[in-house]
């Protein structure tokens, strides 16, 4: 009978158990996804060429467990505050606890479980699709790549299960210890929102300053080293919190003086907020971190991907060099309009290589320096035979040479002493272009063309710009790959989170809105006070989650070739339109549920 | 004055369910007027139409067949902006529960309806003010609906539905969830406005001690108007008693 009853409850809300489900779906598809990568060894030690990445990836492991505990806490909360009512009239008509308490861990490990399996199999696909994406659009090349990965499966399952376990003892308690009638008007009744001035002034200023003890200790991570990432985290954590939670009511009462507030529902949308507020301020401080998190994953993971010309600019000046250039190679050298080209004329020697050194003294050959010690920037400087004769940097000119002379010391000659060496003459050609990334598929056919006529040449030994452009790529698309894993992972989270706590407030507000369409306003107002009161809620923590960011990339300004602030904007921009998705997903959900 | 009608409402039918389904005819055929400034009831047995009756003639709820005119205007194929638009300056509700927002002060509940057609701030205080003053409410204006006893609401709800001076004031059972002393608070004041502003009336109640404050009683039973009570220049008391007398012979 119960169990019938139970049934129909179901059936009459299966719109709200479709949100439940989509969103449970969804945070254990982006959960498996995660870990299919952050748990595959062979992945990551293929790909990053940097033994951090698997810290990073365990790293944010951690952070997405916790974020999926809350998940789930809030997901349960929406489920319960949907069955409170039907558990409520069950107990009235004297349904026994022992029978309800069946029923609720049925219906909350029936819901878990199947929502995981589902999500595993979709984050599966997801995985496929989402690699197949990033690989093609950021032309990155990935090895050991697998979607499906049993351990991460078992991870994924295991997880969720054991919290939904705890979810429905949980429930239990929380059900079977109140009593029935309170159950069945747990409406709550909002509470008027305070200003305590002093309290909340003392909260902004250690909101403030830990804070800026965050920022400092990002900035200062050449001292601190990892202990300042850990410090920025908790200290960034509390600011954020207590400047939400001080600021916003403050906030609400000086905007409601202006005469906006007096127009259309802005009234209304403002009280809305400030009472909502109080229970906003914990998921939107953590909405901001990891926003920060998110959209600082993905501007490193480009960033570093940025680096990848500049890496290779720095290594050497010039894009290539052939010995013996044929016809048709200095024709295809010509079409990429050169902006520095050399001929030199040597001679091979046992162990050495003999060049002219008045053809050095006539076309000085440039070599990229390093600015000053530990610096990643170069500067380039045109040498003559006899500087390059002493210089450190000489090494850039025999990586440009054929495969056999790569080792060889080089010797510059007067052209009376040249003339003497008996072995047969033969001619580097060394060119740099304007950008080697443009003009990658044409240095492509060039690489090739040469590394035939000479069999020991391989990719990694083709030494100029175009040689390290392959190597540092190759090296930094795992690492672009996993910054933007983690980036999309991490929104996908925090904004299905915020999408719920707000969801979960939309069946008290059904009566709100009900109530505001008697008195007389018009669809387009409710629509439009809909849409301002959910973009506030997003927009705040973006905010916020933005400046986290900007100050957060100074952590990087020690490891990257120039700033880690350049072509922010794209990130960004990404970043700001799969935000935006989410908001318009939440907008209509909740209009579908509120203006029914 | 006294003869023009502010609602006209003709052969108004309610059949709720979809065709083909289970139905219910709720509404058989209804015909009445209200006159400009009269205080009418609505009386009659639990299911017997009343709130269904009501929700059509505030256009909360579209009839199957039949019209309702308000002040001049066919309320009954309105939509969208139009309704929404005459709802908000034609008619004024008061239901059982107080229907505050309880997210606003008294004061904001009040002032929505000004605020919804962006009437400029400073006329909206001293509207505010004046409809407060009348319904007694005046200390309140700062407190939420929650801070407020259950008279105080009703008297919020009732300033809130009438700051936009309606041409119909429509009350479901607003005496519902009050005690005896806060009814006939309310119920006084719905007498006062009546008679000082010449508010039209439409009172919904099962209770014969609210009815004997209207002017005019309709009985409905079964889904149409079985009966009518004048009060004419009686006492409420007498007028009262005759409720009670219709009532034990109409409910048989
Ligand atoms: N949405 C609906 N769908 C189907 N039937 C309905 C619906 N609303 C009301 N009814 C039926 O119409 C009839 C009249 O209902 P109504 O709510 O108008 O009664 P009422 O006179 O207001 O009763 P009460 O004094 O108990 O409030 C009832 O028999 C009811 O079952
Ligand atoms: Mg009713």
């Amino acid at each position: 009978m119960l169990t019938k009853l139970a049934m129909t409850g179901f059936k009459n809300r299966w719109r709200d158990y479709l949100v439940l489900f989509s969103g449970l779906i969804m945070s254990s598809a982006i959960f498996y996804m995660f870990e299919a990568l952050a748990t595959n060894k062979q992945f990551l030690s293929s790909n990053s060429g940097i033994s951090l990445a698997g810290q990073i990836f365990q790293f944010g492991s951690v952070l997405l467990t916790i974020i999926t505990l809350v998940y789930i806490s809030y997901a349960n909360s929406f489920l319960l505050s949907m069955r409170k009512r039907d558990y409520g009239l069950f107990m009235l008509v004297g349904a026994r606890k022992s029978k309800i308490g069946q029923l609720i861990w049925l219906e909350t490990l029936l819901v878990g479980i199947t929502a995981t399996i589902v999500g595993i199999a979709l984050g599966t696909i997801l995985t496929v699709g989402v690699s197949k994406l990033l690989v093609s659009s950021l032309g990155l090349t990935l090895h050991h790549f697998a979607a499906w990965y049993t351990p991460a499966a078992s991870t994924t399952l295991l997880l969720y299960v054991g919290l939904f376990l705890l979810a429905g003892f949980f429930n239990l308690i929380a059900l079977t210890k109140t009593p029935a009638l309170k159950l069945l008007h747990s409406n709550d009744q909002p509470n008027r929102p305070r200003l305590k001035p002093f309290r909340q002034l003392v909260e902004v200023i250690i909101g403030l300053i830990s804070i800026a003890i965050g920022y400092w200790a990002m900035s200062d991570l050449k001292n601190l080293q990892m202990a300042g990432i850990g410090i920025a985290l908790v200290t960034i954590v509390i600011g954020t919190y207590l400047l939400f939670n001080a600021i916003f009511v403050w906030l609400v009462v000086l905007l409601k003086q202006f005469n906006f507030a007096h127009r259309g529902l802005n009234g209304f949308t403002l009280s809305q907020l400030s009472f909502r507020i109080r229970n906003y301020t914990k998921i939107l401080s953590i909405v901001a971190m990891l926003f920060a998190l998110a959209l600082g994953a993905i501007t490193v993971g480009m960033g570093f991907h940025r680096q990848v010309p500049l890496m290779a600019n720095s290594s050497n000046a010039y894009d290539m060099g052939i010995v013996n250039a044929t016809t048709a190679q200095k024709k295809q050298i010509a079409k990429l309009n050169p902006t520095n080209q050399a001929n030199y004329h040597f001679k091979v020697g046992k162990k050495v290589v003999y060049y002219r050194a008045s053809e050095f003294n006539q076309h000085p050959f440039t070599t990229m320096d390093q600015k000053s010690k530990n610096q990643i920037d170069s500067v380039a400087k045109q040498n003559n035979a006899k500087q390059l004769a002493k210089s450190m940097t000489s090494y850039q000119l025999s990586q440009l040479q054929a495969s056999a002379n790569q080792n060889m010391s080089q010797v510059f000659l007067s052209d009376a002493a040249y003339a003497k060496i008996t072995s047969k003459q033969s001619t580097l050609t060394i060119f740099a272009t304007k950008d080697v990334a443009k003009h990658m598929n044409a240095l492509k056919h060039l690489a090739a063309s040469q590394q035939r006529r000479d069999k020991g040449l391989t990719e990694s030994m083709l030494g100029g710009r175009y040689g390290n452009y392959i190597i540092v790529n190759g090296m930094y698309s795992g690492l672009e790959f996993m910054g933007f894993f983690l980036g999309v992972a991490f929104l996908a989270m925090l904004a299905s989170c915020l999408m719920f706590k707000i969801l979960s407030g939309a069946a008290a507000d059904r009566n709100r809105y009900k109530m505001l369409n008697k008195i007389g306003t018009r669809q387009s107002q409710l629509r439009a006070a809909i849409r301002k009161e959910i973009a506030v809620l997003f927009i705040l923590p973006g905010i916020v989650g933005v400046i986290h960011v900007l100050f957060g990339l100074k952590m990087f300004t020690f490891i990257m070739v120039g700033s880690p602030y350049t072509g922010i904007w794209l990130p960004f921009l990404i970043f700001a339109a799969l935000y935006v998705i989410y908001y318009l997903i939440t907008v209509s959900i909740y209009r579908r549920i509120v203006l029914e | 004055m006294a003869n023009t009608p502010i609602m006209t409402v003709a052969d108004l039918h309610k059949t709720y369910g979809k065709p083909g389904t289970k139905q219910y005819e709720a509404l058989k055929g209804i015909d009445f007027e209200v006159n400009a400034g009269e205080f009418v009831g609505i009386m009659g047995a639990s299911g017997s139409g009343k709130t269904t009756l009501l929700n059509m003639l505030a256009t909360l709820d579209q009839p199957t067949s039949g019209e309702v005119t308000i002040n001049q205007q066919p309320i009954t194929h309105l939509k969208g902006n139009q309704l929404a638009d005459f709802r908000a300056k034609e008619i004024g509700f008061i239901f059982q529960d107080f229907n505050l927002l309880e997210t606003m002060t008294a004061f904001e509940n009040i002032a929505l309806p000004l605020t919804l057609q962006n009437v400029a701030a400073k006329k909206i205080k001293p509207a505010v003010e004046m409809v407060a003053s009348q319904l007694g409410i005046s200390q309140f204006l700062n407190n939420y609906p929650n801070e407020l006893s259950g008279g105080q609401k009703q008297r919020v709800a009732a300033a809130r539905a009438l700051i936009n001076e309606p041409a119909m004031l429509f009350g479901d059972e607003p005496t519902g969830a009050l005690d005896s002393k806060s009814a006939r608070e309310l119920l006084d004041l719905f007498t006062t406005i009546n008679r000082e502003q010449a508010v039209s009336i439409l009172l919904v109640t099962h209770d014969p001690f609210s009815a004997s404050y209207c002017q005019r009683i309709l009985f409905i039973k079964d889904g149409k108007i079985g009966q009518e009570l004048h009060r004419g220049d009686r006492s409420r008391t007498d007028f009262y008693q005759q409720i009670l007398d219709t009532l034990g012979t109409f409910e048989q």
